[in-house]
């Protein structure tokens, strides 16, 4: 059964320079109990997915249209103070930057016991108790002593476990992580992913890794969602992409800098194209080295292509074939 | 390894938080010292002043002690130490007794018109759109407006209309008057501080944290008054100081003018009373308005000593 089921959602942004399609029409699922990689490059609207799913899009940017099943309920039909419900208890998000990310002028422990409180009307003690347990559970040294201290007492991997501690206080279902490592230097990162990867398994949490480091992809995730300007480009299981690739997921793996090949960097040419005026077609056209003059012309549909592995190529067909 | 058990004292231990940190930097600021400490003398002058002033207050008629002495117009001395005013009053002691009517417009005007701008820069910053056009488009109707023309005349009408004056609240007597003249100022005084307080509720409201206490689904209202309001309080506390000497400096042009409350000496009155013996009586005039100039000095060195104690730009 699937947890989540996102179906032709599109969010937009108005700004005054124009309407930019940040998210236009992304169908995904994720599967009760798995990791889902979220891939792509910045701007190509990983964290507006999240951000819609939790209905906290900020201004400009607004939900025009699609589906957001979330047990089978439509998110996006909710009222703003059911949907209140959801945030923190249901779903949650850890953000990228765990420095900007907690309030700096209230003690660790306050601000969380804040969101129990808020959720669960219980006393204070009693929150203060659970807060505790939840930096324990991310392995956070000392947290009795923690709690009454404030974020700028502790280093950046530090706070990330607390953010992540934040994230899981009222056990939610669903756990989306928007870049969670990306701040950090290399080795907390590696801690990070790790911390992760544990408690996915050990509360059997549902994961959704919204990253652009095809390495932790490959090392969490059950299942990979790889989006480009706004559009899905492909989804399926972590060996069906890295085995059958669609040309635009070829394309970034080529790119994953390798320490055992001598060889320059490569990079996809050209940019992520401005989602004001996206291009016509598939949108990854003008970047695509095996490109045709129909994908100019009409977007490619999601096909599935092999056992839930779906693919927007016109061209799958003969490239897997040549490819092999 | 050694796991001493520490006591829940040493456990509770609390990092410095950011108003600790900002008063250690207070501490070594000198003029916002400075000020502080003129602050605390005027409080003190005005909480006693019924002790350190040698003559009553009027309407007591003691107050006019030194005219049956035949030391009316005299100027400064040991005995008046500001000198005498032509109608028999003592400078020294009108002026402390003025005091408490300072402190009482300083504080009454900032508190009421931080609430006001407060709450509407908050309102109006954090929801935006049709809200803070409103709300913005209210405000600045209150800017456009010639305040001190309107405050004169609201303070005129009123004070006409006044049937008693003094309220007399738990045995403390409160003048209407005066309250009119605070209400009206702070009416007309907040506009231009929702402006700066909407500016920085719109540049908090980028903040991750905000985004992520939505995430774990606080309200609109959880959000402005645990997240929001403690992150703006250093500069409402700052735009408070100066709010303080604003509303001293607004009370006594009122008063000098003639437009205060006939009932209360306040120090605009004292020098609006002896302005026709300018030439002769001066210390009646110059005494008063130093006191006017050292409380506005001091609410604004304390002000700018806040402003730096609490900008974190600044920290260590």
């Amino acid at each position: 059964m699937n947890l989540l089921e996102i179906e032709y959602l599109k969010t937009y942004f108005f700004t005054e320079a124009g309407v930019v399609k940040a998210v236009d029409d992304v169908t995904l699922s994720v599967e009760k109990g798995s990791t889902v990689g979220l891939v792509g490059e910045s701007g190509s609207g990983k964290s507006v997915t999240a951000q819609s799913v939790l209905r906290i899009v900020p201004r400009p940017g607004k939900i025009i249209g699609g589906k957001v099943l979330f047990n089978g309920e439509d998110l996006l039909l909710k009222k703003e103070e059911e949907m209140r419900k959801y945030r923190g208890k249901k779903i949650s998000l850890i953000f990228q930057d765990p420095t900007s990310s907690l309030n700096p002028l209230f003690t660790i422990g306050s601000q969380l016991a804040d969101i129990v409180i808020e959720h669960e009307k219980v006393k204070k003690d009693e929150a203060m108790e659970r807060v505790v347990k939840a930096l324990r559970i991310v392995k956070l040294p000392d947290p009795e002593h923690a709690i009454y201290q404030y974020p700028h007492q502790f280093s950046g991997g530090m706070k990330q476990r607390i953010c992540i501690a934040r994230a899981l206080l009222l056990n939610p279902e669903l756990l989306f992580a928007d870049e969670p490592t990306t701040n950090l230097d290399v080795t907390i990162q590696a801690q990070i992913i790790a911390l992760l990867k544990d408690l996915q398994k050990e509360l059997g949490m549902t994961l959704v890794m919204i990253t652009h480091d095809m390495g932790i992809v490959a090392e969490m995730c059950k299942n990979v969602v790889v989006l480009y300007a706004g559009n899905v480009m492909e989804s399926g299981s972590i060996e069906d992409i890295f085995e059958r690739p669609h040309p635009y997921t070829e394309a970034l793996l080529k790119a994953v800098p390798r320490l055992d090949e001598t060889r320059k960097l490569i990079s996809i040419p050209g940019n992520i194209p401005n989602l004001i005026d996206p291009p016509s077609g598939c949108r990854f056209h003008p970047r695509c080295q095996y490109a045709i003059d129909l994908c100019k012309e009409r977007k490619p549909p999601l096909e599935e292509v092999g056992n839930s592995h779906f693919i927007s190529c016109h061209r799958w067909r003969e490239l897997q074939g040549g490819r092999s | 390894m050694n796991l001493r058990r520490r006591s829940d004292k040493e456990i509770k231990e609390r990092g410095a938080s950011q108003w600790a940190v900002a008063w250690r930097r207070f501490k070594k600021h000198r003029s916002g010292l400075v000020g502080l400490g003129m602050i605390i003398v005027l409080l003190t002058i005005a909480a006693f002043h019924n002790v350190i002033a040698p003559y009553p207050a009027r309407p007591h008629p003691d107050a006019f002690k030194p005219l049956y002495e035949g030391e009316s117009a005299q100027p400064p001395s040991w005995k008046h130490p500001f000198g005498t005013t032509v109608m028999g009053t003592d400078v020294f002691s009108e002026v402390i007794h003025g005091s408490i009517y300072t402190i009482y417009v300083a504080v009454a005007v900032t508190i009421i018109s931080m609430a006001l701008s407060v709450g509407v820069g908050i309102v109006s910053g954090y929801f935006g759109r049709l809200v803070d056009d409103v709300l913005m488009r209210i405000t600045e109707v209150f800017l456009v407006f010639p305040s001190l023309l309107f405050i004169l005349l609201f303070s005129r009408i009123y004070q006409l209309g006044v049937a008693e004056p003094f309220w007399n609240v738990f045995g403390i007597k409160i003048p209407v008057g005066l309250t009119i003249v605070v209400v009206i100022v702070s009416i007309f005084g907040w506009a231009s501080y929702a402006r700066v307080i909407r500016g920085e509720v719109l540049r908090m409201k980028e903040c991750e944290f905000i985004q992520a206490a939505k995430s774990l689904g606080a309200s609109s209202r959880w959000i402005m008054l645990r997240h929001i309001f403690p992150n703006i309080l250093p500069q409402v506390i700052v735009l408070a100081t100066l709010t303080m000497a604003s509303a001293v400096l607004v009370e006594a042009a009122v008063s000098f003018l003639g437009f205060g409350d006939p009932n209360t000496i306040t120090w605009g009155r004292l020098m609006e009373e002896s302005l026709q013996d300018l030439s002769t009586v001066w210390w009646a005039e110059v005494f008063p308005g130093l006191a006017v100039f050292l409380t506005v000095l001091a609410f604004n060195l304390v002000g700018d000593g806040l402003s730096d104690a609490l900008n974190p730009r600044l920290r260590e």
